[in-house]
């Protein structure tokens, strides 16, 4: 009997990396929103002591590799990586067997509001949200959060990527025209900002619902929206062929429709995914190329109501590097 | 003499006042803080007891009754000017020691500052009365009870101190005694509360020498300090204001004049016609501020601007603390004597 | 409230309109009432704003308003002429003392509008029975910036008058250089004893200072005038303030030993 026998397939699915050291494998931890508490984090150390080589990874997409480990003890590893999957509340049809799939990658978040000054909204409980929208799954999917538009989290690399917006509401008889809001819209953001008559006027349409003016305006004029906003933008994506950032989708978007929009694109998939790809992995760009971006829109709003805000952009064109059209 | 209520008596009370009074209170506003998710406590006209907040320290101050943050004065037509008009029922301004101790200042500089009382002030200063609100314990950053605000002896209709869910009342003024009477039997000699101590103390020096006005530890300040206001704005002493004049952009014939809250910390504060500017880097209105409150005011009217609320410190994005400033003067006038 | 809001202006006639520059006219105004050179009142254009304007002069039934073109408020004062109206506050501050300055030397040191305040002084100063001891330096930027140029030519006939621009174009052969230039040369016979009144920016003003007590003036002899932002001309808008001091109440006319602790 050969000493290693495994399934590269399946071994790929628990979320084991296939490693080019013979023998070896590395596990990956799932950390959905970038936030692991110190307690798993801990849990990390040991089994990277016990089965590793005393080396952590920190991934691109916030997630965790522990590199070294030996194949034959796989079994050992998913038992003890219970607790931390427990830890992150990540679905899991049958526990100790580590994780059930690693199509749908890690969802990203900046830290968003629960730190930062810029944050419009909890990019973490949004990301933990999200991943127990969509976990387990084997398809391709890139989902990342971020706070505002600076897109600290590089949303735009991703399938969907979400950004934090609140509407700011002004109470002119609170406004002294002290122009703070004018000028750090002007230098920090898009500069939708004038001063009319002594009271400020917010051009809508220029608007990109950051929040600096409610950070700058030292008297409580400006304050956010009780409800929170999103832009979405879709399909970006790196890799060899096409290359590319997401493009602006929906401004103004609210938190259950993205939900269900992104919960939609899996079923979109299953009809219309390659059934020649590699490992069965395609990005969802590639299929929107093929079917039409009205297709998918078709499929994405089903069942959708969106909020009366929101602004869809019913077409949309991407860019990006066309490798495979024009070579490098 | 007092009484003491249940949460139900108080909140009937004010319902009663309410019917006779506007009532201006800190207001908890869920979300309109300056980052998501977090609240501000701004003043607001309240008719339910339950909106009043009567534990956090408001962020801005009880003054934007009497000199709101913007106020329309005058109104322009074509060949006439009108003054505005006010909403003339009588109101309530609840507000701690320290914003019942600023009143003084206000009208010291609205109605006592030259020969001229301003009229804008003083008729909504005739419309005023003020509720206490004890001081059951100091908050962050206050400094009270060195600059001698932590207590009001007057000046207040009457007080109420939350303590242990219930509403403690002292009711010294007689014509307020009904309201009580009617909801509460428990008449007891209550006294609201104040604070005796604060965490933070300071040393006010008694003159602060030239050479420390033109000393160089305001010069850190210039880079420190954002010149953006907060502390200005919240201040419950700060008085100074600039007048806008607009036109209607749909009838340039018409208008009005209006005064906004100024903040001698903000660009634009010093500017004369053609481009003069006299305070250029933000150490020197820094300086300005502080010596306002703690020094020039005394020496024209007898007694500190500052009531030690440490509002402004509260605010501060860049973490300036206006006590910690008070104490380097201090220290630096003590070194010149 | 009308009655006596201090804030509500009164309208004014408008007699006379002087051109001296393209940028700066005198405004002659209907006017009864005490007023006292150095005072200020504010010209109040509704929809605009007001600007804080000093009175350049004062007779019988009017004040002279010299106005610089320069803002939002005096842009719009200069659509205005002869005939029509523009609304007043005022007057404000303490003005100057003209008695002061009636015996001894007096040396009067003025740059660009900083003439306007002034020029009440120096006209009851050429009024005097002798004038022979009372000296006016004022400089202008260049001749074209030259104010009251008729008056200039009647205060030379009664007083010692020095007058220099700070350029000029080639073939100018007045006096060329800062005011401060000419201090030195005066020729007084008693400095330690002379007053001097200065009024003009606050760099010219640090430096005809500076002159004036290499030359022996006492501090408590030399009389300045301070521009700073004068919103309400009542002590309650705060922008004027310096130290302890609201130029608008208690100023703008100082006692430069008083004055010199000014720290803005």
């Amino acid at each position: 009997m050969g000493k290693l026998d495994i399934n590269v397939g399946k071994l790929k699915k628990n979320a084991f990396r296939y490693s080019k050291v013979r023998g070896e494998t590395a596990s990956r931890i799932r950390i959905p929103g970038g936030v692991i508490d110190s307690k798993s984090m801990g849990r990390v150390v040991e089994i990277a002591e016990k089965y590793g080589t005393g080396v952590i990874n920190i991934t691109n997409r916030q997630g965790i590799e522990i590199p070294g480990i030996k194949l034959t003890d796989m079994e050992k590893v998913n038992a003890e990586v219970q607790l931390i999957i427990d830890s992150l509340r990540i679905n899991q049809p049958e526990k100790g067997k580590g994780y059930p799939s690693s199509g749908t990658r890690n969802v990203i978040a900046c830290p968003g509001a629960r730190l930062c000054p810029f944050g419009c909204y909890d990019t973490t409980a949004f990301a933990q949200k999200m991943e127990n929208n969509i976990f387990p799954n084997d398809r391709h999917v890139k989902i990342a959060f971020t706070g505002c538009s600076n897109d600290c989290a590089k949303v735009r690399m991703a399938d969907f990527g979400i950004i934090g917006m609140t509407e700011p509401q002004y109470n002119k008889d609170r406004c002294v025209a002290c122009k703070a809001c004018i000028n750090f819209c002007k230098r920090r953001s898009v500069g939708a900002l004038e001063l009319v008559n002594g009271k400020v006027v917010r051009d809508t349409d220029k608007c990109i619902g950051c929040g600096v003016c409610v950070a700058y305006c030292p008297t409580r004029a400006w304050t956010r929206s009780r409800e929170h906003y999103f832009r979405l933008v879709i399909m970006g994506r790196t890799g060899k062929k096409n290359p590319r950032l997401a493009e602006d989708f929906i401004k103004w978007a609210d938190e259950e429709s993205i939900l269900k929009m992104v919960k939609n694109t899996y079923a979109y998939i299953e009809e219309y995914i390659d059934p020649n790809a590699v490992e069965h992995k395609e990005h969802i760009g590639y299929i929107v190329d093929r079917t039409g971006f009205e297709e998918f829109k078709k499929w994405l709003f089903e069942g959708v109501n969106l909020g009366p805000k929101a602004e869809v952009n019913q077409r949309v064109y991407w860019g990006g590097r066309h490798y495979d059209k024009y070579g490098g | 003499m007092g009484y003491v209520l249940s949460r139900e008596a108080f909140a009937a009370v004010i319902a009663d006042l309410s019917k006779n009074y506007r009532i201006f209170a800190p207001v908890r506003k869920e979300g309109a803080g300056r980052f998501t998710d977090v609240d501000a406590v701004i003043y607001d006209y309240v008719c339910d007891s339950e909106k009043i907040e009567l534990e956090a320290k408001s962020d801005y101050a009880s003054k934007e009754f009497l000199t709101p943050l913007s106020e329309t004065l005058l109104y322009f037509t074509e060949n006439e000017v009108k003054e505005s008009d006010l909403d003339t029922r009588p109101v309530l301004v609840f507000g701690r020691s320290c914003d019942i101790n600023s009143l003084k200042r206000l009208d010291q500089i609205y109605l006592d500052n030259g020969l001229a009382k301003d009229p804008f002030y003083k008729r909504r200063r005739d419309l005023v009365k003020y509720v206490l609100i004890g001081c059951g314990h100091s908050y962050d950053n206050c400094f009270c009870v060195s600059m001698e605000s932590n207590k009001c002896d007057d000046g207040y209709v009457f007080s109420i101190d939350l303590v242990e869910d219930n509403i403690q009342s002292n009711v010294p003024d007689k014509d307020f005694d009904k309201y009580f009477a009617q909801h509460c039997n428990d008449k007891k000699d209550v006294a609201p509360r104040y604070v005796k101590e604060n965490e933070v103390k300071v040393a006010v020096p008694d003159s602060v020498p030239l050479s420390v006005i033109t000393d160089a530890l305001w010069d850190e300040y210039t880079t420190r300090c954002i010149n953006c206001g907060r502390c200005n704005y919240v201040c419950p002493t700060c008085t100074c204001y600039t007048m806008q004049d607009v036109f209607y952009s749909d009838n340039g014939k018409v208008g009005e004049r209006r005064r906004v809250g100024a903040s001698c910390m903000v660009d634009g504060y010093t500017d004369v016609a053609g481009g003069g500017q006299y305070r250029r880097k933000n150490g020197e209105r820094m300086r300005f501020k502080v010596l306002h409150k703690i020094s020039d005011f005394k020496k024209r009217f007898g007694y500190h601007m500052c009531v030690g609320c440490g509002r402004c410190d509260d605010i501060c994005p860049e973490y300036i603390s206006f006590s910690n400033i008070i104490g380097k003067v201090y220290q630096a006038s003590k070194e010149v004597k | 409230m009308t009655n006596n809001n201090p804030y509500l202006p009164f309208a004014s006639d408008i007699l006379d309109v002087i051109k001296h520059t393209e940028k700066e006219y005198t405004f002659r105004m209907a006017f009864k009432g005490d007023v006292k050179p150095g005072q200020f009142f504010e010209v109040s254009i509704p929809k605009y704003g007001e600007a804080p304007i000093s009175v350049s002069g004062i007779g019988d039934g009017y004040i002279d308003l010299t106005i610089r073109k320069v803002g939002r408020v005096t842009n719009e004062v200069f659509e205005r002429y002869k005939g029509q109206s523009l609304l007043l506050r005022g007057p404000y501050g303490n003005g100057f003392d003209v008695d002061l300055y009636r015996n001894g030397e007096v040396v009067v040191v003025a740059g660009g509008t900083g003439v306007s305040p002034v020029r009440g002084v120096i006209q009851a100063l050429s009024q005097m029975p002798d004038a022979t001891d009372k000296y006016v330096i004022a400089g202008f930027k260049s001749p074209a910036d030259m104010l009251f140029k008729d008056d200039l030519k009647e205060w030379e006939k009664k007083l010692k008058l020095t007058l220099t621009v700070d350029g000029a174009p080639e073939g100018y052969t007045g006096n060329i250089g800062l005011v401060t230039k000419f201090i030195e040369g005066l020729p007084l016979k008693n400095p330690a004893e002379a007053k001097a009144v200065v009024v003009g920016p606050p760099p010219m003003m640090k430096f005809t200072i500076i002159e004036l007590k290499k030359k022996g003036f006492k501090d408590s002899n030399i009389t300045v005038s301070h521009e700073r932002k004068m919103c309400c001309g009542l002590g309650k808008c705060g922008h004027c303030r310096v130290n302890d001091t609201y130029i608008c109440l208690d100023g703008p006319v100082f006692n430069y030993e008083f004055a010199k602790n000014f720290v803005d």
